[in-house]
């Protein structure tokens, strides 16, 4: 494991042992894996002790420092004669770090317990500025919590508070109220364990200790806000949430992050039709309980001012609020007219009901198989790449997986945007697991958190040359009997690789060697989806995975929220649901931008897809809008692409309305509306059923439906309904080849 | 009077610091003789004498230096502690001035017994001249052969010796703070067993590492040229061999004196001299312990049960006496102070409680005390005490709790007539020497 981390803290959770061994918590017996911290057995007996420094999921290096966990401790001690009796340890010890150990008794209850409580309690409040009724945290902080609980009801404190100026601008998102701070280094180590950055610190020491960054520089990471949550007390706050609301008046609906396709866990914290804040929900398969800045300060536009809430017709160049039954009139006239010239594109940001529904416009009542959900550019026959050769299509590995791996290969993506909570499990998997990382990108972004902060080595190719560097690796694994390699790199040779690729000799070696030392996993991003030679780089990657045993480990996430869902619903020129053939496919996303801007498309329907702003041919999606076309869009604000349009209608957020994302690693997972904006916002579905209703079609009433016919028909969702999908959501799977 | 000049046998040679003359002197013949021994035996060796730790805990060295795992193949890092932070203890710095060979030939024998790959003297920031000799010293040590590779003829005995410098802080001194310090990390303690394996098995860099204080490895010298059994001649049933005591405060001959372990605390004084008034109290193993009143002072012997049965403890041997001009309340002022000002703020307790203490403190002493502050000094010592992450916290409340259990009366007319019970306090009265080191030798 190589040690190039900022800083050696112990890297340590609970271990997974298997070893049992006997305790007694308050008296109460009971079996506990051996070295769990004592705090977590206390749990699973029922017995409550407090904390604010100890969390799971960060290491115990720079914990133990509440105090707020003492228990007294009887252990074991055996005798010269042999004997074993039990000695009470002569000092309370931290809970939240001790180790479960053979015959440990544990009390939690006896006065000097209460006692330490009390003082750890006075303390912390001395110089804190109990400046609840205008704190965020106030009604939900854990400070609070425990001195209702277990603290003393007055203070002996007569002398001055610590004072320091309110709202100290630490990061973009966050601002920091040093006087509330206890201490806890929660947001600390969560810079160094999680999100991989160590940039918060602690400066100063004793009572003048606070947290800052080293050179009092902007805290600039991409998770910041995750230590809003953690801080045990409303010392970091969220600037867009600070004096928003009081936690009791909010009302919270389960959700999933809208912002990609990793498909977070979260909570929408609401008030009446408002927004106020998200914040991480568990999911232990996904984000664990994380979430990153883009997700947690990204859904303002939810309840923005932007909001389009009555259709747009585009009259003479000027835009006209006109309404549903107006809207659908010109809508349905043009379909009709158009008879069967008519394409779709879009729905990786709509949910699988929005999809299905929308496929099954075209398909049943349009006649037109020319629908594509792909922005991407690779826009060839999605089995092609993965599917014919190794039977699955994005990724081979869940996101937990990766954990597991002992080698993890990056290729071609600043994981860390694309894909935020992969990069955190790619990181956990180094810091705890051991794993050893590779980053091969071809530009080197300065800002960190990134990949290349901890791998243990980084390829910088020129680029488009990954197929090279590919070839290259295999070569090496080739020539030093590494592994046995057919295909794409026959004849290939380390030096072609180093002229074509720019890397040196020794780094595609290293990397070869890393990669066949044993369990790897690929994971390829945005310059190998958008790549020209995306096949041929499949390719090489397919054959490294190969030749290294690897095969059901190559991972190609999509990058919006539903890219998988959008293609499971076959929202593809070639495949109808659950990536059934069809006879005669359609044009993809290029050919349909083509044909309107040839002047042989009559109507182009958009569902929420960015083209203008995120396909990778922007000349040609503005010829095609350009063109006589007819284009109507579904959005939620009037975003460039709308603008182009000629009939914008106002589509509901993942906030208003039900229905189910397909995450990247094929999880479905359900979300709930929150609150309605208007009335006259409609949900994507809703809108295609009542086109398809006025073409003869039959409608849906409600995204239940619609899962309903969904698991009916696409065989990978069989035995999906609202209630299957829990907590956790439901990863679906091949079927076995 | 029981001064036993053992690692000071040849304090006083001009030019002992020098290879040469070190060597003329019977210099590194420990560690001659331990290389012939088996590295077990220099470790029974050690056993055999009775040393205990010299760095304040009183810790058996020969179970550190056994501990250390015998089949790894991670290194194994020695670690001698030379931050000498403890209030009124400068043994180490004289050790270092003076015979810095005594430690670079200590720290060599650790290194052969406990299959060493590198020492680090970790000295305190402020010991510039004491790090310009050690250096020296481990220089003339290389040329000699007696560090760097195949030691003394020996194949694969490799060992290389550093020094590092601390940053100003107190806490560095105590072992895991330490250790992330030579980590260059932040000064904080680590966890300790039972919540984290002990340093033997995994200290710096996850290796075994051995941490010793500087007089510890110079008392090893001693024992492993003289024979362990010799140095347990000298001493008490459990404190064996000599103890370095900086003597400073109203004495007459601030230095360092050499003591076998037992000698009455009596003799030592009458060795110093009190002066400018009568002895008042003595605080025998620096700031850390607990004071102890003068009519108390016949029943204490220098060694650490001793001191332990008084209510007090031997500590690092800063050894300091106050006379009747001394004021005990300020005296403990001053070191709230000092515990503020160190706590590294890591746990609540420390952080917060030795802040608070010296508030009280201070404002006792502004006049603005009242009914109810000893109490309540009292408490908060009770509520950092034992509950601290690390030692420092300890050794902030106990001075605090053994002054008031001593002097509760001064504290009392502090609070009740706003003054000093001691009138005029002066500042006590520095004695007029250049360099107490150079010039003071032992009565
Ligand atoms: C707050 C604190 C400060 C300490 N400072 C020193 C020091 O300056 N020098 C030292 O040798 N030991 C110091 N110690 C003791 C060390 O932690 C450790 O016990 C010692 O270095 C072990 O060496 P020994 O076994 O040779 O005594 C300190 C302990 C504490 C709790
Ligand atoms: S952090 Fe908690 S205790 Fe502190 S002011 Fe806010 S609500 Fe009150
Ligand atoms: S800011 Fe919050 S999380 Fe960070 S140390 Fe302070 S109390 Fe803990
Ligand atoms: S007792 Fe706590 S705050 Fe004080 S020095 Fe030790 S760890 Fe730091
Ligand atoms: S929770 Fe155990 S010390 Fe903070």
């Amino acid at each position: 494991m190589p040690d190039n981390r900022l800083t050696q803290t112990e890297a340590s959770l609970n271990p997974a042992v298997t070893q049992m061994v006997n305790i007694k918590i308050d008296g109460i017996e009971l079996q506990v894996p051996k070295g769990e911290n004592i705090i977590e057995s206390a749990k699973r007996a029922g017995v409550d002790i407090p904390y604010f420094c100890y969390h799971p999921r960060l290491s115990k290096g720079d914990a133990a420092n509440c105090r707020m966990c003492l228990v007294d401790v009887f252990a074991p001690r055996r005798a010269p004669d042999g004997t074993v009796s039990l000695a009470k340890m002569p000092k309370p010890q931290a809970s939240c770090t001790l180790p479960a150990d053979e015959g440990m008794v544990i009390v939690t209850d006896s006065e000097a317990v209460v006692r330490d409580r009390k003082g750890v309690l006075e303390f912390l409040l001395i110089n804190h500025p109990l400046d609840c009724p205008i704190c965020d945290r106030g009604g939900e902080c854990p400070l609070q919590n425990n001195a209702i609980f277990y603290g003393a009801a007055t203070s002996r404190y007569t002398e001055e508070k610590r004072h320091f100026p309110k709202a100290y601008p630490l990061a973009e998102n966050v601002v920091f109220d040093r006087e509330r701070c206890i201490h806890c280094a929660r947001c600390t180590r969560f810079t160094e364990d999680i999100s991989g950055d160590a940039q918060l610190g602690f400066l100063k020491r004793g009572a003048d200790m606070e947290v800052g960054t080293f050179e009092h520089t902007a805290y600039k990471s991409k998770f910041s806000g995750n230590v809003i949550e953690l801080c045990p007390v409303g010392a970091l706050l969220s600037r867009s949430y600070r004096f928003k609301a009081r936690p009791w008046d909010l009302h919270s609906q389960r959700s999933v992050c809208s912002k990609c396709s990793n498909g977070c866990n979260i909570k929408i914290d609401y008030r009446l039709d408002s927004l106020q804040r998200i914040n991480g929900r568990i999911n232990e398969a996904v984000n664990e309980e994380w979430t990153c800045d883009k997700g947690k300060f990204g859904h303002s536009y939810v309840s923005s001012e932007a909001r389009l809430k009555t259709p747009m017709l585009k009259a003479d160049g000027e835009w006209k609020a006109i309404d549903w039954t107006e809207a659908l009139q010109i809508l349905v006239g043009k379909l009709r007219d158009a008879d069967g010239s008519v394409a779709g594109i879009g729905g990786q940001r709509c949910t699988n009901e929005d999809n299905f529904a929308f496929q099954k416009l075209f398909r049943g009542v349009l006649k037109s198989n020319d629908i594509d959900s792909r922005v991407e550019g690779y826009l060839g026959s999605v089995n092609k790449p993965l599917y014919e050769r190794f039977g699955y299509h994005a990724m081979g590995n869940a996101i937990a997986e990766l954990e597991d791996m002992k080698t993890i290969f990056v290729l071609g993506s600043q994981l860390v945007d694309e894909q935020p909570i992969i990069y955190l499990r790619v990181r956990k998997a180094y810091r705890f697991k051991g794993a050893t990382v590779i980053n091969a990108v071809s530009s080197v972004p300065e800002d960190s958190p990134k990949v290349g902060d901890f791998a243990q080595l980084e390829l910088v190719y020129k680029p488009g040359t990954e197929a090279a560097l590919l070839k290259g690796i295999l070569s090496v694994l080739s020539a030093e009997k590494l592994a046995s390699v057919n295909g794409s790199a026959k004849g290939y040779t380390l030096e072609k690789a180093v002229e074509e690729t720019g890397v040196s000799a020794e780094a595609i070696q290293q990397a070869a060697r890393l990669m066949a030392t044993g369990k790897l996993a690929i994971i390829a991003g945005r310059e190998i989806a958008n790549h020209t030679n995306h096949l041929e780089v499949v390719q090489a990657i397919g054959d490294l995975a190969e030749a290294t045993g690897n095969a059901q480990n190559i991972n190609l996430p999509g990058e919006d929220v539903n890219s998988q869902g959008a293609a499971d619903m076959g929202v593809l020129p070639d495949f109808a649901p659950g990536y059934a053939p069809i006879e005669n496919p359609g044009k993809n996303t290029a050919q349909i931008l083509q044909a309107a801007a040839d002047g042989n498309l009559k109507v182009l329907w958009v569902a929420g897809a960015k083209l203008l702003e995120k396909f990778a041919n922007r000349e040609l999606a503005q010829a095609a809008f350009a063109s006589d076309t007819f284009v109507v869009v579904n959005e939620l604000t009037m975003t460039e692409t709308a603008q182009t349009a000629d009939l914008v209608l106002p589509a509901a957020s993942f906030a208003e309305k039900d229905g189910t994302f397909t995450n990247c690693e094929r999880r479905v997972q359900r979300i709930y509306k929150a609150f309605d904006i208007s009335l006259e916002i409609k949900p994507d579905w809703l809108i295609f059923s009542e086109i398809a209703a006025r073409l003869g079609g039959t409608p849906y009433f409600s995204a239940r439906d619609i899962l309903r016919d969904i698991s009916a028909q696409v065989p990978a969702y069989e035995g999906i309904t609202p209630k299957s999908l829990g907590d956790e959501g439901v990863r679906w799977e091949y079927p076995a080849k | 009077m029981a001064i036993r000049n053992l690692l000071f046998e040849h304090r006083e040679i001009a030019g002992i610091e020098e290879m040469d003359v070190y060597e003329k002197l019977g210099g590194y013949e420990g560690l001659r003789r331990a290389v012939t021994l088996e590295r077990q035996a220099v470790i029974d060796e050690i056993k055999t004498s009775g040393l205990r730790g010299r760095g304040g805990a009183g810790f058996p060295t020969w179970i550190k230096w056994n501990g250390i795992p015998k089949n790894t193949d991670k290194p194994h890092y020695l670690i001698c502690n030379a931050d000498e932070g403890e209030t009124g203890t400068y043994k180490d710095r004289e050790l270092m001035l003076k015979l810095p060979h005594l430690l670079v030939e200590g720290m060599v024998i650790a290194g052969y017994a406990c299959l060493g790959t590198a020492g680090y003297i970790y000295i305190r920031g402020e010991y510039v001249e004491p790090a310009w000799q050690i250096r020296k010293a481990i220089d003339q040590a290389y040329k000699k052969g007696y560090l760097g590779k195949n030691i003394l003829g020996i194949e694969g005995f490799n060992y290389d010796l550093y020094v590092h410098m601390g940053a100003g802080s107190y806490e560095c001194g105590e072992e895991s703070a330490l250790m992330s310090s030579l980590m260059g990390e932040r000064g904080n303690p680590r966890l300790k067993a039972p919540h984290a394996p002990l340093p033997v098995h995994e200290g710096v860099w996850k290796s075994p590492t051995l941490v010793n204080n500087v007089e510890t490895y110079c008392a090893a010298t001693w024992i492993l040229k003289n024979g362990g059994a010799e140095y347990a001649k000298l001493g008490t049933e459990r404190s064996k061999g000599t103890k370095i005591i900086s003597v400073s405060g109203h004495i007459a001959k601030p230095a360092n004196y050499e003591v076998e372990m037992g000698t009455p605390l009596l003799e030592l004084l009458k060795a110093g001299g009190v002066t400018g008034g009568k002895l008042k109290a003595v605080i025998p193993g620096g700031s850390s312990v607990p004071i102890m009143i003068a009519d108390k002072l016949d029943k204490i012997n220098l060694d650490y049960e001793s001191c332990a049965a008084s209510g007090t403890m031997l500590g690092s041997g800063g050894f300091m006496v106050f006379n009747d001009t001394t004021d005990i309340v300020l005296l403990m002022k001053r070191t709230s102070e000092f515990y503020m000002h160190e706590s590294c703020g890591k746990c609540t307790p420390c952080r917060e409680g030795t802040r608070w203490l010296f508030k009280i403190l201070d404002r006792i002493t502004s006049g603005g005390g009242r009914e109810g502050d000893i109490e309540l000094l009292l408490d908060i010592c009770s509520q950092i005490d034992g509950r601290s992450y690390c030692g420092l916290g300890d050794a902030a409340a106990w001075p605090i709790v053994g002054a008031i259990k001593a002097f509760r009366e001064e504290f009392e007319y502090w609070i009740e007539h706003k003054c000093s019970p001691i009138g005029d306090h002066a500042v006590p009265p520095t004695p007029v020497v250049v360099n107490p080191l150079l010039t003071l030798t032992p009565a």
